[in-house]
Parts: structure tokens; sequence; C-alpha cells
């Protein structure tokens, strides 16, 4: 089974800077993790490819400083790594995005699978997954919990949606995107992370994956930021239980209860 | 551990590279020549466990990487109740194998990263509802017998008579010595504790940072980010103050403390 996992490298705090002018991220200076979504996406691709064989290859579309990312993934079981990354792939929004890491699938080639985390939890859009498989034309189950089985030529899922979950077929070729209770991802070993900083890892540019210049980068992307704000400051109200320890708990499940928290 | 105190030698904190640094061969190297120093020097080594919550990586795998040499008397491992049972054991296994002795068994800190030992992993199904530190030293004891000597924490800065209570279960599960949690002058917890539990080997722990406003978390209450420090005189304070017991230095200062300490438990 050949698996790409699509990834991609986020801030790591949550007071990510807006650029007032472009209304993007300012990712200088700012420390960098592997989105949290994408480690659920590769342990269920390194799952996968420990019962059925093949090879687990990572995708992202970054700086250079993305390889970093990559190797976290090869360092718990991705077998290798490809980062699109060029000047021109700068400013893309989820639809170009998704076409460049679609045309890296095929140029890849012989892929059975793509899996994505949810989410990235910077952009927070969802689409880049659905994306890839819309520019595929690959069929594509989203919000995946579980995957229920899986053979060489398709896999059964379960999905979650607003009522409850659907359990879907899907024949391979094909693109799942995948919620945190999928897995547990391993973490790490410092022999899997040194084996990681040994591996090479390619570089592609537009012309190396054939794609149009007008389909990457601002040209390509159709979204337009026309405004962004902070999200209003949460009411918060801090509520002193008086009284012994017991009697305290006692009101504070009472209160809980009374809001259907409990 | 006891003989320690009494030959005067410290229990020195190291941290392994965080998982998420972008510069793992330069911390490696420097977690080396910290590393032989302690060992140099003759005083323990105490590798932390994802400290804080912090992905880090474990300090036996540090060892057997960087084929550091392992004193038996002087290296303790720490580790915390956040692993996965098979994880566990190949710690455990390594450290066996690599001849450490000492361990230093905590609850520890989580991070929704990181799993959890449960109950059943370990032989507790339906006695507890959660793995802590006490369930983790009986069961290495029961799994590993003879191999280890386990210290287990205390913190006083908890409400005390809980403490007491759990420091009671931690001994009879097969703790044989304490280290406190960072303590900068005389504690009334830490006096009570010594009365109580006469002839148990305690170590205090020393901050060595500067930034004594970093411990408003440990202790409870807010320290004003400016409040003046100084952690070689207060380690010079707590040896008087606590005679019989061993030190425990945290975030020590390896450019500009390790030097000092010498002279310092005189």
């Amino acid at each position: 089974m050949k698996i790409v996992v699509c990834i991609k490298q986020v801030p790591a705090s949550s007071d990510a800077k807006i650029d007032p002018e472009t209304k993007r991220i300012i990712r200088e200076g700012m420390k960098a993790v592997l989105n949290p979504f994408d480690t659920y996406a590769v342990e269920e691709a390194v799952q996968l490819r420990n019962r059925f064989g093949g090879e687990v290859i990572v995708l992202s579309m970054g700086p250079e400083k993305a390889a970093h990312s990559l190797r976290e993934a090869i360092s718990v079981g991705a077998d290798r790594a490809v980062l699109l990354s060029d000047r021109a792939f700068g400013g893309s929004d989820t639809w170009a995005t998704s076409y460049a890491l679609a045309k890296a699938v095929e140029k890849i080639g012989g892929v059975d699978l793509v899996i994505c985390g949810k989410q990235a939890v910077d952009g927070d859009t969802a689409q880049v997954g659905p994306g890839i498989a819309a520019h595929l034309d690959w069929v594509q189950a989203t919000y995946v919990l579980k995957v229920e089985d899986a053979s060489e030529t398709g896999i059964r899922v379960r999905r979650m949606n607003e009522d409850g979950y659907d359990v879907c077929e899907v024949d391979f070729p094909a693109v799942l995107t995948v919620l945190k209770d999928i897995n547990r991802p391993r973490v790490p070993t410092l022999k899997g992370s040194l084996a990681a900083l040994r591996e090479e890892i390619p570089v592609w540019k537009p012309a190396d994956i054939g794609a149009e210049l007008e389909k990457i980068g601002l040209d390509g992307s159709p979204t337009r930021v026309v405004k962004t704000a902070p999200p209003p400051p949460r009411n918060t109200v801090t509520r002193v239980l008086e009284g012994t320890p017991a009697e305290s708990v006692r009101e504070l499940v009472k209160d809980l209860r009374t809001r259907g928290i409990l | 551990m006891k003989e320690h105190i009494g030959k005067k030698l410290y229990q020195v904190e190291l941290g392994p590279p965080k998982q998420d640094t972008e510069k793992l061969l330069e911390d490696l190297e420097l977690f080396r020549q910290k590393y032989d120093r302690v060992m140099d020097s003759g005083y323990v080594v105490g590798i932390t466990d994802n400290a804080m919550g912090l992905m880090a990586f474990q300090g036996h795998e540090t060892i057997q990487e960087l084929g550091l040499r392992v004193i038996p008397e002087q290296v303790m491992i720490h580790l915390n109740t956040f692993h996965t049972k098979g994880n566990l054991h190949e710690i455990l296994d390594a450290c066996r194998d690599m001849g450490i002795r000492y361990l230093l068994v905590v609850s520890g800190d989580g991070s929704d990263r990181l799993p959890k030992l449960q109950p059943d992993d370990l032989g507790f199904a339906g006695v507890v509802e959660a793995v802590t530190a006490v369930e983790l030293i009986e069961y290495i004891h029961r799994e590993y017998p003879g191999v280890f000597e386990i210290g287990a924490a205390f913190n006083p800065y908890e409400p005390a008579e809980h403490e007491f209570e759990k420091l009671e279960r931690k001994l009879k599960a097969g703790a044989t010595f304490v280290i406190t949690q960072p303590i900068i002058e005389q504690n009334a917890v830490v006096d009570e504790m010594l009365k109580r539990f006469p002839g148990l080997t305690v170590f205090v722990e020393a901050w060595m940072s500067k930034r004594i406003s970093l411990l408003s978390e440990a202790v409870g209450y807010e320290i004003p980010e400016d409040t003046a420090f100084d952690p070689i005189e207060t380690l010079k304070s707590l040896h008087r103050l606590y005679p019989n017991c061993g030190v425990y230095l945290s975030l020590l200062g390896f450019k500009t403390q390790y030097h000092l300490l010498h002279d310092t438990w005189a």
C-alpha cells in the first residue's frame, strides 16, 4: 500500500500575529511545529503500512524549515519525505495548495491513499484534504474517526457527521481526513529522530511537479481575506465557593449538573 | 542513597533534549558535557521524564545513543506514569541492563500527546481509579525484584496531612528515599515530615535559577518577577537548616554555578 500523508508546519503558539496588510500569519521568527491533527494522519498511515506493507511518504508545502516537521514524521515511522518549496508557491490559499499537493501526489505515482489531518490549526479551514481529492478526482472520506477494515484495494471507515457517524467503504485511490479519535500517535524515539536527521529530503519546485504557475501562489488563489479580527473575549465569571471542602465540592457538582456539564 | 548524604554528594538534575528542538545534535552534545561533568564530580545525575509535561527524549535512550558511561551509584532516572506499558518495560529493561540502580518515581505532568498507564496495565484494575506513583513503585518492585532503589517525591505545598498520607503509601509501596519540591527557606511541612519519618533518607530540592518567580507554580502563590534571589547563598542556608538531608539541585547553571558547588557543602 502506497500512502501519502500531507502535513503542514504551523505556528507553535496560539498568539500568532497577522500581517495587517496581507492578512496572513507572520511566520518569521515564530517557533513552528507539526500540525497536531497531522500526527494522527501519520500514525494511521504507519499502522496501515505495518499491516499491509508498502510505503509511507510525507508531503508538505512550505518554507525550507518545514523539513523539520517532515523529519518528525520520519522519526515516527514514515519512510521518506518530499517538500514543495519555492517562492512561486507563496501566498497559496487552500485551493492552490491542494492543487500543488495533488500534482505532487501524481508525480510520486502509484499512490493508493492520501491521508490528511482534519485541518490545520492555523487556518482551521479543513479544505485542503477535500481539495486534493477534488483535484485528483478521487473518492474521499472526511472526519474519519476509525478505520474499521482495510484491504489492498479499499478501506472501510467510520466518519463523524453532525448526528453521529457514517460507515463508508471507499475503493482506492482515495483521500481521507482524520480526527484525533482515530489513534494515539507514537512518541518519537531519539534513535528515530537521529535517523530522520540523516534522511535527505528532496525539494520540488513547480516545474518538478508540472504545476501551472497561474494555478499556484497568489495568482492561483481565488480566496481574498477582506478583514480579520480577533474573536470577542469570553465572558467568564469567577465564583469562589464558600464552606468546607465537602460542601464546596457538593455545590460545584450541583452547579455543573444544573448547567448540563455533568 | 543515604551514603550520598554522608559523602556530601549532590544530586544534579538534567533534562534530555526536547522533542521539538530544532538543534538536536547541539542539545545532545550539551547534555553529554553536563552528564560527564556530573560523573567526573562523583555527584548523582537525575534525568527528568517529560518534566512539566513538555515532551522530551527519555533518559535511558539518551544515555544509550550517546554511549555515556553509567556508574550505577551516580545515575538516577525519573519515571512518571505517562507511558504505555510496553514503553515502561522498555525503559525499565534498559535501565536494568545498563546497571542503573536509582529511579525517582513520580505521578508526573501529562500532556495530551502522552499515553497514561492504566490500572489494568499494572494489575490494579478495580483497585484504584488511576495509576499514581504509589502503584508504579509497587509494580516495579513486583516485576523487577531487588533491581532498583526507588525514591518518591514529597510536595510541602500540598495540604500537609494529605501529603503525609501519600508519603506513607509511597513508603509502604517500597520507596526508600524522598526528594522534596524546591524549598528556599526553612519549611514547616518539611520539618514535620522529618519528625514524623525519622530515619528516612530525604533530599531537599534547591532551586538554582536566579529567576525565583518561576517557582510560583510549585509553591502555589505568586512570587514577583523582581524578587532578588541568590541561589548559592540559599543553598548554603539549606545545608545549615537541614544538615541531615541531601540536596537535589534543579536548574543548576553549569557555567556560572557548578564550580562553586565544591565549597558550598563544607
